[in-house]
């Protein structure tokens, strides 16, 4: 390392030259800092590519699990509610829950709606931690969310403090839930039920129990019913009397057991269709009491129209649905409840 | 007695040491992974961002772990998305959750209590916030 | 500023020079910028540790993670690697007695490419850690950031590669004839050392950044389990080249050391030979024990086995070279000014954090510290206790040479009792911490868990001393690079002796090398 044997010396640094070289410094810092936070919700905002492979993986298996629920809402044709939701956590984070932690009083009211009603969920996140809203139709698990019920996601959620709304219209009865959508969090208590009942008024877990089929002595009683094999213009939705959603469809039917029952049928739709109760809406063989009228290999034409007669059986739900195969999936699937 | 004397001396020393630690590392490492027959198998898995237990019977458990104290457990850990490490600190249970991959820890609890359970691998979010916890009671049946 | 030459050039003609003078200052400064930019995020995440509770400081754990990220990549891509780069890039040349580096365009290039790399890492500020395991990289660290991380750390990694190709063959063949490659200086040794271990180890993990490029992009399935790949190939390549990489980090500011102890002394270096075969068999045996990162992923016992005694077998170099400096010092007539301040520091320092390593490296114990602040504390020994010590004592070593003046000695105190009470304050500490089971890289700790907080809290005061310490540190070198005393060219520190280059051996069994 040698030095410099020149006469004058010749300072290498001057508070001029240093200057210039922390002004260069500081100039780059500022303006990366100008780019960096005038973008600041860019850099770190997609899930990358295989992120969102996987995503759809897991949620074709978290679906497949459940059993393939519908997973678009229905038409608006009822009444709307507005329901006020407040994510909450105990103090200890051991329990969570909906405006109260699970297990304290007012915890995840239960909703009670019918079919074609829409209720506007107004949510919250009052506790500390990050919470996603959403209505699945699953009973466990993060999901799969109905279309257009999700506020925020696991990946990007609310955060304390915010809140935003949706709507759920149910398409079909059943029970639903309203759930946080982070993972684990609907295992800590943020679960709440949605009962959904068909048009028509008939709770359907007021007959919960599935009948068994088994037959009885006609009482004397008679009753007669008309449906119609009906199919939307766009052809996804079937139904009886009117496609599922709209109003009107796939109307409950209640009578006594013993009674014999009379269904007029009639095919308006284009295309073939054929008629039986059975005790498992996805088993189309499962028909009970000699109800079937045509079978999938000899249908219903467009325009036919005929009756079956038969004899309700022990009490119990049934359904009555289209027994050509996935008609019922379709939407051609209605209550069939026999009561005492 | 020249200085590399010296130098050889405490460079001996030095591998004295390293070969107390690694003959006594190798025979502890031995007994701990030595898993005892009767262990019952508790699966866990852990996911973004919480952990969940199946038992052996087929029970589920969600964050919170019961177990009874006395018995010796063996852990199937795996997870479902991204790498978790399943740490019980008090009882020294440690072993990470990779996808793909079941890995083994044993303990066998011999004092009742509450004990955290915590993730003790980077994995996003929530990662301070996924804890658990384990506990041990008594054995009331034999 | 002016290097070598008699009249003061303008500060553009320094920036796109190749010489290797220009190139080091470059190296050195843009090296010290981002050490004070990590330094702030470092104070930011121990300021927010202080109290348990979210929000103290930082809003989330998403930027809190962000910014923990940061700082691990720049301090150890953007500070540590470019100063040793760039004190290498002022001293090899004139250790060798040749006029430059071998490639001095090739030197340039690979300059800077560290301010583009840098951008790219500053701007995306991703979230993935440093080390960026799959499969949270692969399938959950958002883009463009983490797209952005990965073409930083590629530039990064060329930048590395190009500039120790450099190294090599400067040293290896564009040394003095009459200079034998034993006598050559020790400080050059470790570059030798380093360069020659980059270009085996830093190539796996090029390879790794791009198959999780395009593991990202979906196109592949090398580490995401969801598409056919093992993560745990992916932390086998990272650690294979990341645990030589260490020894990379370290070997330079332990030659650094060897440049002051045996001068400030006023005494020949110790042991020449031991100094060299201590390097070779550190930079040999730092490839057999990457494992040790990995013991809890599920690896059988003989595979552990076998990468316990890899790392173990590594210590007795080490400890060669803390006998090496104690032997040196040993009935020398020691003149402690600051940068001899720093390098006996950082020597005590090393050697605790070497101590700490021990228990790691023995398999049962390390199930109680991976993943703990045990590890954080343990690598920040090393990091900031020895390579940092060993930086600064450097710096001030050369502060004279370079600018023509003197630092105040007064003001590097004051930096040198801040830096070693902070360092420990801190790091010892969150060895403590780690014991407890604190893990790492957490936004917030639960407050019931008080010897936490006691100990995180004593920790964050360690850590604003230390940063006060580097706050001085700062000052000094702005204020007397301007307006220092004029230091006397010929002794500036008062050795009293022709104790610069060339040093002449009192005994001639001793070789010191120059």
């Amino acid at each position: 390392m040698s030095h410099s044997e020149h006469p004058d010396t010749i300072y290498r640094t001057s508070p001029r030259r240093l200057g210039k070289l922390l002004a260069i410094i500081l100039g780059v810092m500022v303006a990366g800092g100008i780019i960096f936070f005038t973008h600041y919700d860019f850099w770190n905002s997609y899930l990358p590519t295989a992120g969102k492979l996987q995503e759809q993986q897991m949620e074709q298996a978290a679906s497949q699990a459940a059993g393939g629920p519908s997973s678009t809402q229905g038409t608006f044709s009822g009444k709307e509610t507005h329901v006020a939701l407040k994510f909450v956590e105990s103090p200890d984070f051991k329990n969570y829950g909906f405006n109260a932690p699970v297990g304290s009083s007012g915890a995840n009211p239960e909703i009670h709606a019918n079919v074609g009603d829409k209720i506007d969920f107004d949510v919250t996140n009052g506790g500390k931690s990050f919470h996603a809203f959403a209505v699945t139709a699953s009973t466990s698990g993060p999901g799969p969310a109905i279309d257009g019920t999700t506020i925020g996601t696991a990946d990007s959620p609310m955060k304390p403090g915010e809140s935003g709304s949706v709507s759920f219209i149910p398409a079909s009865a059943g029970e639903y839930y309203y759930i946080c959508a982070v993972p684990g969090h609907r295992e800590l208590g943020m679960e709440g039920k949605i009962e959904v009942s068909g048009p028509g008024g008939a709770h359907p877990a007021a007959v919960n129990m599935a009948g068994t089929g088994g037959t009885v002595a006609p009482n004397g009683n008679k009753i007669a019913f008309t449906l119609s094999f009906v199919i939307s213009p766009d052809f996804s939705k079937y139904g009886f009397n009117a496609p599922i959603g709209s109003p009107g469809a796939n109307p409950d039917i209640k009578v006594h057991s013993g009674d014999t029952v009379t269904i007029h049928l009639s095919n308006p739709s284009k295309s073939f269709h054929a008629f039986g109760v059975v005790t498992d809406p996805a088993n189309p063989s499962s028909i009970v009491w000699d109800s079937a009228f045509k079978t999938a290999d000899s249908p219903m034409k467009p325009g036919e129209s005929g009756d079956v007669t038969f004899v309700a059986g022990t009490p119990g739900l049934y359904h009555y649905i289209c027994t050509v195969p996935g008609h019922a999936d379709l939407g051609m699937n209605g209550n069939f409840i026999v009561e005492k | 007695m020249g200085h590399d004397t010296a130098e050889w001396v405490f460079v001996g020393v030095v591998i004295a040491v390293l070969l107390y630690v690694g003959v006594d590392s190798w025979v502890v490492q031995k007994e701990v992974e030595d898993i005892p027959a009767d262990a019952e198998t508790v699966q866990v898995t852990g996911q973004q961002w919480f952990w969940s237990f199946q038992h052996a019977d087929g029970t589920k458990e969600v964050s919170t772990l019961h177990l009874k104290v006395g018995h010796a457990y063996k852990f199937e850990i795996t997870s479902r998305d991204v790498m978790h490490s399943f740490n019980i600190p008090d009882w020294v249970v440690f072993e990470d959750a990779v996808p793909g991959h079941i890995n083994h820890a044993w303990f066998a609890p011999d004092t009742v209590g509450t004990y955290p359970i915590q993730c003790r691998e980077y994995c996003g979010l929530l990662h301070y916030n996924m804890r658990g916890s384990l506990v041990v009671e008594a054995d009331t049946k034999s | 500023m002016v290097l070598e030459l008699q009249k003061p050039r303008p500060v553009w003609q320094i920036m796109f020079s190749t010489h290797h003078t220009d190139v080091a200052l470059l190296y050195t400064v843009t090296g010290l910028s981002f050490l004070f930019m990590a330094g702030v995020l470092a104070m930011i995440i121990r300021t927010h540790l202080f109290f348990p509770g979210q929000g103290v400081l930082i809003s989330d754990s998403a930027t809190f993670n962000r910014i923990f990220t940061v700082h691990g990549l720049t301090m150890l891509f953007l500070f540590a690697l470019p100063v040793a780069n760039g004190i290498g890039n002022y001293l090899v040349p004139i250790m060798v007695r040749y006029k430059d580096m071998a490639y001095p365009k090739l030197n340039a290039v690979a300059f800077w490419m560290n301010p583009v790399g840098g951008a790219l890492l500053w701007l995306g500020f991703a979230d993935v850690s440093w080390v960026s395991y799959a499969p949270y990289s692969i399938i959950r660290a958002p883009g463009p950031a983490a797209d952005m991380f990965i073409f930083g750390m590629k530039i990064l990694g060329i930048s590395s590669i190009l500039s120790s190709i450099n190294f090599i063959v400067t040293i290896i063949k564009c040394k003095h004839p009459d200079l034998s490659l034993r006598r050559v200086p020790l400080f050059a040794w470790s570059m030798l050392t380093v360069s020659l271990m980059t270009i085996i180890a830093m190539p796996t993990y090029a390879a790794a950044l791009i198959m999780m490029l395009t593991d990202r992009l979906g196109v592949s399935g090398f580490f995401n389990p969801f598409a056919g790949g093992d993560p745990i190939a992916y932390l086998h390549l990272f650690w294979f080249t990341f645990h030589p990489e260490v020894y990379i980090f370290l070997l330079p500011a332990i030659g650094m050391m060897y440049e002051i102890i045996p001068r400030f002394s006023r005494k020949p270096l110790f042991s020449q030979a031991s100094g060299v075969f201590a390097f070779v068999m550190l930079g040999i045996i730092g490839f057999a024990s990457w494992g040790h990162h990995m013991y809890s992923t599920g690896m059988d016992f003989t595979t552990k086995t076998v990468f316990m005694i890899g790392t173990l077998a590594a210590v007795p170099a080490s400890g060669m070279h803390v006998f090496n400096f104690l032997a040196t010092m040993w009935g020398g007539r020691i003149r402690f000014a600051a940068p001899m301040k720093f390098a006996v520091g950082g020597i005590a320092l090393f050697f605790s954090a070497g101590a700490g390593g021990v228990l790691n490296s023995a398999m049962p114990l390390d199930f109680i510290s991976h993943g703990t602040y045990w590890v954080v504390g343990h690598m920040h020994l090393f990091l900031t206790g020895t390579i940092a010590f060993g930086f600064v004592a450097m710096i001030y070593y050369i502060f004279p040479f370079i600018t023509g003046r003197m630092y105040s000695e007064k003001w590097a105190n004051v930096h040198f009792i801040a830096m070693l009470w902070g360092t420990v304050q801190v790091f010892f500490t969150q060895h403590l911490l780690g014991l407890e089971g604190m893990p790492r890289r957490i936004y917030d700790y639960p407050a019931d868990f008080t010897s936490w907080t006691q100990l995180n809290q004593i920790a964050t005061v360690g850590a604003w001393i230390l940063g006060a310490g580097f706050v001085v540190f700062l000052a000094q070198l702005i204020y007397y690079s301007a307006k220092g005393k004029p230091a006397n060219m010929e002794d500036p520190f008062g050795l009293g002796g022709k104790y610069y280059y060339p040093v002449e051996a009192k005994n001639p069994h001793h070789h010191t090398g120059y």
